[in-house]
């Protein structure tokens, strides 16, 4: 007994909360430490660099792109035996279902926007250090500014209602009460994530 | 409530002539009278077939047996939401009252629809029993009369389908079997025979279209007319599937 799909799916759950999941909260993490302005996180970015370059390109390309090109190629997959019907079944967990789905477009092309830009382009191509003033200059541009705080908005629920997902998905979290609870913590969850995130990219533009 | 119009109720149903034709709506307005249900309206738009502006069409078609939500034949979309026709009771509805069919599963004329699609699911997951003679009646393994009270509450499902119309990851775009046949395979997996046939069931849950195309929106817990704690079983069902699993790696 093969059962492909089965390890697929259950591969594509633990990539997106393990890979996908840690490498936001770096992101997270590493950017609020702009709020204690250009000397502070000019430094965390430097302690970064202190990881020998073959080894980050391997963490780069092992635990980041490729979980996310196989959350991302799957979970197109995923999304497309999906016919939404929030309209006659406008349950609170079937919104997050569709939410599920509409950030995870969302995602796919700003992913592809912001990586190749910055990541390939900038830092790969041109060889710019990414730094507190070139992230300033590049999001002081209101429509950049924009669409980054929906991208980190949609990363967070996606991230957060994909814990919840998870717990049901392996079996977790059995009874409706302990569902309802687990789905309200990471609601709250997200909920600060988003406030830190706003607290941060806020404090370029001051 | 409709107190609007205690004289008549007003239907728009959605029509089809056959599997393949165009769908298309007509209205009807039949007399009210007290307790009356979707069902014994349909049966008056029988009687007599014509339209609100007068035309003489052909009887809506539809299909019912037990008029009391036990056999699930009289499933149906009304106002927008998959349910039992027999027991959607006119005085708690919206009116115009809008029926559909339920076109998860293939439409065969008006709101007849085919669901064959699900026994066929129940045979995919073994929805039975084997019986080989191996016990007399008297000596055969006993139900904990616990797990015979959860056996009891899943036992209730009439196939009806309103899960799978409810639920977003089963249609034509999916090859997902539904909620209703996955949760089945725990209640014969539950059952002190049918449980010799559990890795059966499980191994072909873990297969495409099993119960990893769950996207877990919950809609089917919601829709469910007889009260199947549809998800709760769903996670269970997933913590045995990851069980076998493991088993499946590292017991070969
Ligand atoms: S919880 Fe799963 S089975 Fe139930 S409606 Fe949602 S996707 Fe369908
Ligand atoms: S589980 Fe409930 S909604 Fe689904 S087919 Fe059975 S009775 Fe109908
Ligand atoms: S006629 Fe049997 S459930 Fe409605």
């Amino acid at each position: 007994m093969i059962n492909t799909t089965f390890y697929l799916r259950r591969l594509h759950s633990i990539c997106g909360l393990l890979a996908l999941g840690g490498m936001l909260m770096e992101h997270i993490f590493t950017n609020s430490m702009a709020l204690g302005g250009s000397a502070v996180f000019n430094a965390a970015l430097e302690t970064m660099e202190l990881i020998p370059k073959p080894i980050f390109l391997g963490i780069e390309v092992g635990l980041i792109a490729v979980p996310f090109l196989f959350h991302g190629i799957y979970g197109i997959y995923i999304a497309l035996q999906a016919k939404n019907n929030t309209g006659s079944y406008g349950y609170a967990r079937n919104w997050q279902f569709l939410l599920q789905r509409c950030t995870a477009w969302y995602l796919l092309v700003f992913l592809i926007w912001h990586v190749g830009y910055l990541r390939i382009f900038t830092k790969g191509i041109s060889g710019t250090p990414i730094s507190y003033e070139l992230v300033q200059s590049y999001i002081s541009n209101p429509i950049i500014f924009v669409l980054y705080i929906i991208a980190m908005f949609a990363a967070i629920f996606h991230f957060c209602n994909g814990i919840t997902t998870f717990c049901m998905t392996w079996g977790i979290a059995k009874g409706p009460r302990i569902q309802c609870v687990i789905d309200k913590l990471c609601m709250l969850m997200a909920l600060a994530l988003c406030l830190v995130t706003v607290a941060y990219m806020g404090s370029y533009l001051l | 409530m409709a107190e609007q119009n205690k004289q008549t109720v007003t239907f728009i149903i959605e029509r089809q002539d056959g599997p393949d034709s165009k769908p298309y709506t007509q209205e009807f307005e039949i007399p009210y009278r007290p307790a009356l249900n979707v069902v014994a309206s349909l049966m008056e738009i029988q009687k007599n077939p014509v339209t609100k502006d007068g035309k003489k069409v052909a009887p809506v078609v539809w299909e019912c047996n037990c008029l009391e939500k036990v056999c699930g034949a009289c499933m149906m979309v009304i106002n927008g939401r998959a349910r039992q026709a027999c027991c959607a009771l006119i005085d708690e509805l919206e009116q115009p009252i809008h029926l559909a069919p339920a076109r998860t599963f293939p439409v065969i004329r008006d709101l007849l629809i085919d669901r064959s699609v699900m026994f066929e699911s129940l045979k995919r997951i073994q929805g039975w029993v084997e019986i080989d003679g191996t016990w007399e009646v008297k000596d055969a393994p006993i139900q904990n009369p616990y797990t015979a009270q959860t056996a009891y509450e899943i036992s209730h499902c009439m196939t009806c389908g309103c899960c799978l119309e409810a639920c977003p990851n089963v249609g034509p775009q999916s090859d997902f079997i539904g909620p209703a046949p996955t949760v089945q395979a725990y209640l014969f997996n539950l059952h002190p025979l049918g449980k010799f046939d559990k890795e059966k069931r499980l191994n072909t849950l873990m297969e495409k279209g099993g119960i990893t195309s769950c996207g877990n929106s919950q809609n089917c817990v919601q829709a469910c007319p007889k009260n199947i704690k549809l998800t709760t079983y769903l996670a269970q069902v997933n913590r045995d599937v990851n069980k076998q699993a493991l088993k499946n790696i590292f017991n070969k």
